[in-house]
């Protein structure tokens, strides 16, 4: 198969224009193109492209000079021998998402409590005072101040600090050219589930933040891959979830354990296996949906694998900061502003001598302890629709609300948080049991998409279809896996 | 007495229930009759497709034949036939079935639909070769002649579809392709291979998965009685008579027309190095300048660098950067070691 001279490019492809009249000569020239049509050979534009390509090549290869001829970055191939290898490749993979994971908790923690002091116990009194100076009723201040702004100012609290060391971290492994090689690794296992090996990042990313995996599932080019992406995104347990998360493993599962270094790290592993179960989620679902209704289309696979280079720290920082931490930040706030503004509202808010709270509570219980949850749990969620931060402090107030808990609390529609122990008391007050701490644990991570990531969906698919489906297939799920775990327990525990 | 407020709802239901049913065009009714109607047309069109096929291979069709093509008992074929014959596409004159002039038009408009989608399909999208004919069965029943006539223009006039049939043109010309079956040939035969035939997919997708596409040089290395061994591509391949009858080739003058050089990339060992001898027909449209532009061009240097700790993908240095391609790509390209 010997390559074609290289016609005129202006010859290829072009057909004649159908508004003007063709005169005999060039009708000739048509009926001779047309015969030979056939003959040219089925692979013709294939040929003629590459020989483009070639002869491109050639005299770009004529033109310039290179130093060297062997492969240069010898760096760059020591650490990829080392990070793609078949003994380290994933351990080394495993341990950097640990400690980015590490220090994004552990690093949160005294911001966290910084801001929470600031905007909780030292600026919500002090706007509920000065209202209470200038004569505001007490309704307006509620709804404004206990509802609004206290919503707003949980979901800063929570939200913030994590956010700002998790992507930052992110950001510089991104950086430096470490992400692709993560994709590399895991591109088998992807591959498998009939997706895309970049999911492997959208999907750590949303460990951040689920709006923000959604996001970058641009980086997928074909459109039915990256709608797996889009979907499954949410089993990525995101910053606003681990707080649950380790709160309820420390609370309930822990204590299983007796010693209290052992309880620690008991529960630290619960929650580890819970990230890990949303990855088998994640995978499952991605097999599913390709082999279904997402079925057909593959997209070629070519990733580049950048040379290694030191992170250009303040930009990285910046941008990190600008482009995800607070556009994430400031759609949260959007959100849970109207939320707490409806919860204030539906426990303030009394019909028939109960709150409107009280009755979704009671219309949802039956439910809920079906589910081995709760009316109070499963309320909580669809207020919690707007930002999974506020789960607990919503959870609480109700819980104190519906129980009629003397002595906790600090008043209907206002949310609160406690020690340990406290929120154990309540709880407990509240009925909760083991089965109930695990299945919440296991709701936390299988529930429908906050209504940021929602709306992220929405406008990164244009698609009011495959928004729905991705905000209720995981709580269709949900309600199954804790249906199906709280039946079983019953029939294994007795109870 | 009921109350009339029920009686009002009620009433509402009631106009609402008949609205639903008899809506034109969007009512339950007028859908049925549309899926009716759709399903009458695919049932016509698909029997004026069957006509067409056996008349280019010479053959005389049957009413059991076009049973069979369309799934159909012969009963409700012979009532079609006579439907087809009073709207004049089909001739039933001295009890022969055969198409009208009109008939014959109307089976080439669809043909021409179905291979270009077909071409669509390989070239623009990422659906696998064994989708493309189930696809296209489906989407040559909604392609107008003047989407036929846009597509084929964006295509750039493709005169073959990605099996090696030929394209009618707009004005319903049709090349006649010859060729031998590859199960005739003998040892020493060198030839290229000009047509998959891809129904049945059972059959086509075993060829698609020994890695065999139209434009591929093959050498036939050695025939026992019923099996074919050959060269192409870079492998060998073995192929059983009810696999090779369905692979139409063209035979070459041995001495001229050397078979394609080299081993596929995937057989490359980490670290070894090779020249890019060429791109595989197999791997076209999108996907095969999405490599041109990456570097993957004939007399290229690359290196097998990396493997993934999964086994699959494996980073090559191309061109002076590190490229991953899975092995599904990477065995369309053909190295030199």
């Amino acid at each position: 198969m010997s390559s074609p001279a290289i016609p005129m490019p202006g010859s290829i492809g072009r057909s004649p224009d159908p508004d003007v009249a063709p005169p005999a000569a060039v009708e000739d020239i048509l009926a001779t193109a047309q015969a030979l049509r056939w003959e040219v050979g089925q692979e013709f534009h294939e040929r003629l492209v590459e020989a483009m390509y070639t002869e491109a090549a050639r005299l770009g290869d004529r033109a310039v000079t290179r130093p060297g001829t062997e492969p240069r970055f010898d760096l760059d191939r020591s650490i990829d021998r080392v990070v793609t290898s078949r003994r380290w490749g994933f351990p080394i993979m495993i341990l950097l998402l640990a400690l980015v994971f590490w220090l994004t908790i552990a690093g949160a923690n005294v911001p966290s409590a910084m801001l929470a002091n600031l905007l909780l116990d030292q600026a919500h009194p002090a706007l509920k005072g000065l209202a209470a100076g200038i004569g505001m009723p007490s309704w307006l201040s509620g709804f404004l101040f206990d509802g609004v702004y206290l919503a707003t100012a949980w979901v800063i609290a929570v939200m913030l600090p994590p956010m700002a060391i998790f992507f930052p971290l992110f950001t510089l492994l991104e950086d430096f050219g470490y992400l692709p090689r993560v994709a590399f690794n895991m591109d088998k296992l992807f591959q498998r589930a009939g997706a895309h090996g970049k999911q492997a990042l959208t999907m750590t990313m949303g460990w951040g933040c689920n709006a923000a995996g959604v996001v970058a599932t641009r980086i997928i080019d074909s459109p039915r891959e990256r709608l797996i992406a889009i979907i499954t995104n949410n089993f990525s347990l995101c910053n606003g979830r681990w707080p649950t998360q380790i709160l309820i493993a420390s609370l309930f599962i822990g204590p299983l354990a007796g010693t209290s270094w052992l309880a620690g790290a008991i529960s630290a592993a619960a929650v580890v296996v819970v990230a890990l179960l949303g990855v088998l989620l994640m995978f499952a679902v991605s097999y599913l949906l390709s082999r279904t209704v997402l079925r057909g289309e593959v997209s070629s696979f070519s990733l580049e694998l950048p040379p290694y280079r030191p992170p250009r720290i303040l930009q990285t920082l910046y941008t990190s900061l600008i482009d995800r931490t607070l556009i994430v930040l400031w759609r949260a706030v959007v959100f849970a502003a109207p939320a707490g503004a409806l919860i204030w509202l539906f426990a303030n808010i009394h019909v028939g001598g109960d709150s409107l709270a009280g009755h979704l509570v009671n219309l949802l219980n039956p439910f809920g302890l079906l589910l081995g949850l709760n009316g109070v749990i499963l309320a909580a969620y669809l207020f919690a629709i707007p930002a999974n931060e506020i789960v607990v402090p919503t959870v609480l107030m109700l819980t104190v609300l519906t129980s009629g808990l003397v002595g906790q609390g600090v008043g209907a529609g206002v949310m609160f948080d406690a020690d340990a122990a406290g929120v154990l008391t309540i709880l407990k007050g509240g009925g909760w049991t083991l089965l109930t701490g695990v299945n919440l644990m296991l709701f936390s991570l299988i529930h429908n998409p906050c209504s940021t990531t929602i709306y992220t969906i929405w406008k990164e698919t244009k698609s009011v279809k495959w928004t729905t489906v991705a905000s209720l297939l995981p709580v269709a799920m949900g309600f199954g896996v804790t249906f199906v775990v709280a039946q079983v327990w019953r029939l294994v525990a007795g109870g | 007495m009921t109350s009339p407020l029920v009686l009002l709802g009620g009433t509402a239901a009631v106009i609402l229930g008949l609205g639903l049913l008899f809506w034109p065009r969007l009512g339950l009714l007028a859908r049925l009759r549309g899926a009716r109607d759709y399903a009458r047309r695919v049932r016509t069109e698909d029997t004026l497709k069957h006509l067409f096929s056996l008349e280019i291979d010479g053959r005389r069709p049957t009413l059991q034949s076009v049973a069979g093509a369309l799934g159909a008992s012969p009963d409700a074929v012979a009532g079609l036939m006579t439907e087809l014959a009073d709207s004049g596409l089909v001739d039933l004159a001295q009890g022969r079935i055969s198409l009208s002039p009109r008939g014959r038009d109307y089976a080439i408009r669809v043909v021409r639909a179905h291979r270009l989608w077909e071409r669509h399909l390989a070239e623009r999208t990422g659906y696998a070769e064994v989708d493309w004919h189930r696809i296209a069965e489906r989407e040559e029943h909604r392609l107008t002649p003047e989407a036929a006539d846009a597509l084929a223009q964006s295509l750039g006039n493709p005169a073959y579809d990605p099996h090696g049939d030929p394209i009618p043109t707009a004005s319903g010309e049709l090349a006649i392709t010859g060729g031998l079956s590859l199960s005739s040939l003998g040892p020493g035969d060198r030839a290229r291979i000009v047509h998959m035939e891809d129904e049945p997919a059972v059959i086509y997708s075993q060829l698609v998965a020994e890695g065999l596409h139209p434009g591929m040089v093959l050498n036939v290395l050695e025939t026992d009685g019923d099996r074919t061994r050959f060269w192409a591509g870079g492998e060998e391949h073995v192929l059983a008579p009810l696999l090779s009858n369905h692979v139409t080739v063209a035979v070459l003058q041995p001495e001229a027309d050397l078979p394609e050089p080299g081993i596929p990339l995937t057989q490359l060992a980490q670290g070894q190095g090779a020249t890019i001898v060429g791109l595989s027909p197999g791997i076209r449209g999108a996907e095969r300048r999405r490599l041109l532009d990456l570097g993957f061009l004939p007399g290229t240097r690359l290196f097998a660098e990396l493997r993934s700790p999964s086994g699959d993908p494996t980073a090559y240095i191309v061109r002076d950067t590190l490229i991953a391609l899975r092995a599904d790509q990477a065995r369309h390209i053909r190295v030199q070691p």
